[in-house]
């Protein structure tokens, strides 16, 4: 019988400490040929399980570029989090997918890309930079707006760095007032702020963004007014989910399964949504 | 014209023909002083008087708790193992047409792009006898919703009922008559000349309900921020009594449920789909706080949609058959047929 919520078994390969409380794990299909032909797209996520607590859902925060593992980021927040967050590596969890659609990234060739994410949501966005910054000759110019509470707070820590590094590469890191340290750089202040300020040019780009709800609302008016039409704005939505296959009726915002029909929607998708984030 | 006759006390022996096959037969009997369906093996245990039993067949194709997966947990790593669901022929007898519209509202979501088969491997051994209603209640309101006593929509063998007892057979689909077939020796041939069929009720149609108004009504986004959500729904307590006895509804968790969990200690547990509902608070609650229905009518307004928009525009189907079991088990009194009205009457 083909049971559509067994999970596959993965091993932890590695385990990175982003932030307090966020950790990334990089997995590694038990089952050989899984591992050879394991296949997702950017945007899509997955159901990851801690045997005996259960099962949480996170992107896939690798990109496809990367063959052989996937990675996972997650904040330690509840019970399967914090589950999983107890795991060392060589330990052994769940996970199925990959589950959703995923960002359109075959249509953005050539095209400029600017990517706003905020705290923990830099995950889904991280899968899509990678994967442009693979195969940057087919993209155009790359802006990254990121911000977060504090300093502490901002995941990829080494990433970022490597990011402000490139000279092919426009990284703007922010951190809420207040949240900044002695030393810190980059800027202060909230991203949609930050955002506007950057006068990132809307000629021929799309942009991407993943954040809290409220942050979402701020940068799509930002956007508007840097000049970006609603369908060149790509974002991901979450939603307390359970099944990740449109049977168990909790993701859902009004009539649209996020995790059937989504994560991945344009700006004009979202506004036609009914009120029910 | 009938295509075969039952007499009412040859149902023992069908009964014995099921259950000696390896079978289940299900109908309603009185179980807590009222009718369910349950499982049978003597036709006394019948109950003759029911309207419709309390309970939704659906627990026979989708249970309220049912294990999905084993795993241990020990010194030598993670075992896991997926269950299987092969279904066993199970009979339901006595079924009323309402609810046999609903079989296909609920295949419609278990076979959604991904097919659940927990749920589509039982439902291809179930062959569902209904019976047409001679008798109804307040609640029933199946005319309302364009279904009647009479409808055969996801019946396999439908009967009416004689004045004697017996029933007149009309065999609805492929599993209908192969079933049948199968027990000839209790599906007579030809009904006794003198069978008189028993009057079928008709509950009469709610006058002030339109369901075109209402779809109309539910496709405009702005229908969300309506007075007539907090109004109308106000006093619903969240209890969830009527997701659990509706034979639409779908929603499910999936929990773990270990013997420990933790440290060292080698430990062993079973993965489980259950029951859940959309009226519960943390049921859309992330963990971050934020729930986007945080509110009570927010998650009424939701089943409502479900029905109304969700069933018929995502799935074509009919997200309510009219059963009325909501209706007779809220403890609020809070009557779906009054906010179809109050939805109906809007410009
Ligand atoms: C498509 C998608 C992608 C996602 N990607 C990521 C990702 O990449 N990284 C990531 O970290 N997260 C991601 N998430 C969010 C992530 O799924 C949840 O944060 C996580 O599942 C919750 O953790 P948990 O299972 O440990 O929580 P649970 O054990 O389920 O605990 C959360 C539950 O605890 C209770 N609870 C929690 N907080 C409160 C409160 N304040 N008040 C009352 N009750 C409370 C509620 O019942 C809540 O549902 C994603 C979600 C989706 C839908
Ligand atoms: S909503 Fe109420 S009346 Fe309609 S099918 Fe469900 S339980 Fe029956
Ligand atoms: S049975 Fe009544 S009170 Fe309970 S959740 Fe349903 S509408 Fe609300
Ligand atoms: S997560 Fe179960 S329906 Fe979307």
């Amino acid at each position: 019988m083909n049971n559509i919520y067994l999970p596959q078994l993965v091993t932890i390969e590695d385990i990175y400490e982003e932030a307090p409380d966020v950790r990334s794990f990089r997995l590694v299909f038990k089952d050989k040929f899984l591992r050879d032909s394991f296949e997702f797209k950017t945007g899509q996520f997955g159901l990851y399980s801690a045997f005996g607590l259960g099962e949480s859902t996170f992107c896939i925060a690798s990109s496809p570029t990367r063959k052989g593992y996937i990675q996972c980021t997650f904040r330690r927040s509840g019970r399967v989090t914090g589950g999983l967050y107890d795991l060392s590596i060589g330990d052994t969890m769940g996970f199925r997918g990959p589950y959703g659609n995923c960002f359109p990234m075959d249509e953005w060739k050539g095209k400029d890309l600017v990517f706003i994410a905020g705290g923990i949501g830099l995950p889904p966005v991280r899968s899509v930079i990678w994967n442009v910054l693979d195969r940057r000759e087919d993209f155009g110019k790359v802006t990254i707006v990121y911000g977060a509470k504090t300093v502490a707070d901002l995941v990829y820590k080494n990433e970022l760095e490597h990011w402000e590094a490139r000279n092919d590469v426009r990284l703007v890191q922010t951190v809420d007032p207040g949240g900044e340290t002695p030393g810190w750089k980059g800027k202060i202040g909230f991203v949609p702020a930050i955002l506007e300020e950057t006068a990132t040019s809307a000629e021929n780009a799309i942009a991407v963004m993943c954040g809290p709800p409220i942050m979402i609302k701020y940068v799509l008016n930002a956007l508007g007014k840097l000049g970006f039409a609603d369908e060149d704005v790509y974002t991901t939505l979450e939603n307390k989910m359970k099944c990740g296959v449109g049977k168990c009726g909790r993701c859902n915002v009004g009539d649209i399964y996020i995790c059937k029909e989504g994560p991945v929607y344009t700006a004009v998708e979202v506004k036609r949504m009914y009120n029910d984030f | 014209m009938p295509d075969n006759f039952l007499k009412r006390r040859d149902i023992g022996k069908l009964i014995a023909s099921v259950r000696d096959a390896g079978g289940r037969f299900v109908a309603p009997a009185l179980a807590a002083r009222q009718a369910v369906y349950k499982d049978i093996s003597s036709a006394e245990e019948l109950d003759d008087d029911y309207i419709l039993p309390r309970n939704s067949y659906k627990e026979l194709v989708f249970p309220q708790t049912e294990v999905i997966a084993d795993f241990t947990i020990g010194k030598d790593g993670v075992g896991l193992k997926g269950r299987d669901v092969t279904g066993r022929d199970t009979v339901v007898f006595g079924a009323r047409p309402c609810e046999a519209a609903s079989l296909e509202s609920l295949r419609s979501v278990f076979t959604w792009g991904f097919i659940d088969e927990f749920c589509t491997k039982r439902e291809d051994r179930l062959v569902v006898i209904t019976i047409a209603c001679t008798k109804a209640d307040g609640a029933c309101f199946c005319t309302t919703v364009d279904l009647s006593p009479k409808s055969v929509t996801g019946s396999d063998v439908a009967l009416s009922e004689t004045d004697a007892g017996d029933y007149l057979v009309h065999s609805v689909s492929e599993k209908g008559k192969a079933f049948i077939a199968k027990h000839s020796d209790v599906f007579k041939a030809k009904p006794s000349a003198d069978a008189v069929v028993k009057p079928i009720i008709m509950p009469e149609r709610i006058k002030g309900v339109d369901l075109e108004k209402i779809k109309k009504f539910l496709s405009d986004t702005a229908h969300y921020e309506n007075p007539v959500w907090p109004e109308l729904t106000r006093k619903c307590i969240g209890c969830g009594a009527c997701t659990y006895v509706c034979p639409t509804c779908h929603c499910f968790d999936i929990t773990d449920e270990a013997t420990a969990y933790g440290g060292k200690t080698p430990f062993e547990g079973e993965r489980r789909k259950n029951w859940d509902a959309c009226q519960f608070d943390n049921f859309t609650l992330h963990a971050s706080g934020h729930n986007p229905r945080d509110t009570q009518f927010k998650r009424w307004r939701n089943r409502f949609m479900c029905k109304f928009n969700y069933y018929p525009k995502k799935f074509s189907s009919k997200g309510c058959v009219g059963c009325g079991r909501c209706i007779r088990v809220c403890p609020v009194r809070l009557d779906i047929t009054e906010v179809m009205e109050a939805i109906s009457k809007r410009p």
